[in-house]
């Protein structure tokens, strides 16, 4: 009985630890440009990092970029 | 059974709007950082809008690598005597043999340049550029050089930043000074090189804003 909940406990272990891994596999997708984008746009790369925080992380990053003065400068807006 | 189904449905409802307001910020969002980035808004908004297509969110995240890595028309500097005034070859085409023939060339617009604003201490200043070539330093200090245009305030750097007028255009280089120079509320920095400012309506020096006018 012991060795079947140790065995489950494991099976379990190693489930969310896929799990996590291949969130941050699939954050990187993101990440990776997002990078890039806020290191051109004149802040630091980490800030793209929010990106691991689930459902809201990528509405912060987009939301500095997009309401905050760009450190590098900005283009003219169009008009 | 009725109540798990209004549950299940309420639910969904739910998500949809959550869903349905998290496109519409995403949109707006992508709107604004694409035309910080120089390009036309819609193509942010688009990005967005396509994940609600059939095509999932393979695509706007393909677009979203190729925004990261291409070049911004934010970065592309205004390339050396760009400013320049080329006069049109030959006149209008004419379009049959009773047709009047088009003037020789434009006419180009006689007049100069105004930058009008108001100084930190509640003064004002009017700065005025006339003909149709040469290179003026905008800087805080008072009676310089004959090619100095004057904006005394504590936050206008000396010199701050640099006016070049070629033909009918006028361009503004930022030299780096400390309290920043901004074109219509955008940031222009040092490494942006000369920008052509024909078309724009203010320029800010450090606090002091300038609206910009012919003369």
């Amino acid at each position: 009985m012991a060795s079947l909940v140790t065995w489950v406990l494991a099976l379990g272990s190693l489930t969310v630890a896929l799990m996590l891994v291949s969130y941050v596999l699939l954050s990187l997708v993101l990440i990776i440009p997002t990078w890039r984008i806020c290191t051109r746009a004149g802040f630091s790369g980490a800030l793209s990092l929010f990106h691991l925080v689930p459902f809201i992380g990528s509405f912060i990053v987009m939301g500095m970029l997009a309401f905050s003065t760009w450190p590098a400068g900005e283009a003219a807006p169009r008009r | 059974m009725g109540i798990e189904i209004a549950a299940l449905a309420s639910f969904f409802g739910l998500t949809g709007a959550f869903a349905l307001v998290g496109t519409v910020l995403a949109a707006w969002m992508a709107w604004r950082i694409v035309e910080k980035a120089g390009l036309p808004g819609w193509t942010g908004l688009g990005a967005i809008l396509l994940t609600l297509t059939g095509v999932g969110t393979i695509v706007p995240l393909i677009l979203l690598w190729i925004f990261a890595f291409m070049r911004w028309p934010r970065d592309e500097a205004a390339p050396a005597g760009s400013f320049g005034y080329t006069a049109p070859r030959g006149g209008a085409p004419t379009t049959g043999p009773v047709a009047l023939s088009g003037p020789p060339m434009a006419l180009p617009d006689a007049r100069g340049w105004r930058l009008a604003g108001t100084l930190g201490n509640g003064g004002t200043v009017s700065l005025s550029v006339a003909g149709t070539s040469g290179t003026y330093a905008l800087t805080g200090a008072q009676g310089g050089a004959p090619a100095d245009l004057s904006v005394p305030d504590p936050s206008v750097g000396r010199p701050h930043a640099r006016l070049m007028l070629s033909g009918q255009r006028l361009g503004l280089e930022d030299l780096g000074s400390p309290g920043g120079t901004f074109i219509d509320g955008a940031r222009l920095l040092p490494e942006h090189g000369p920008r052509d400012i024909s078309a724009v309506r203010s320029i800010r020096l450090g606090s002091v804003e300038l609206t910009l006018s012919r003369a």
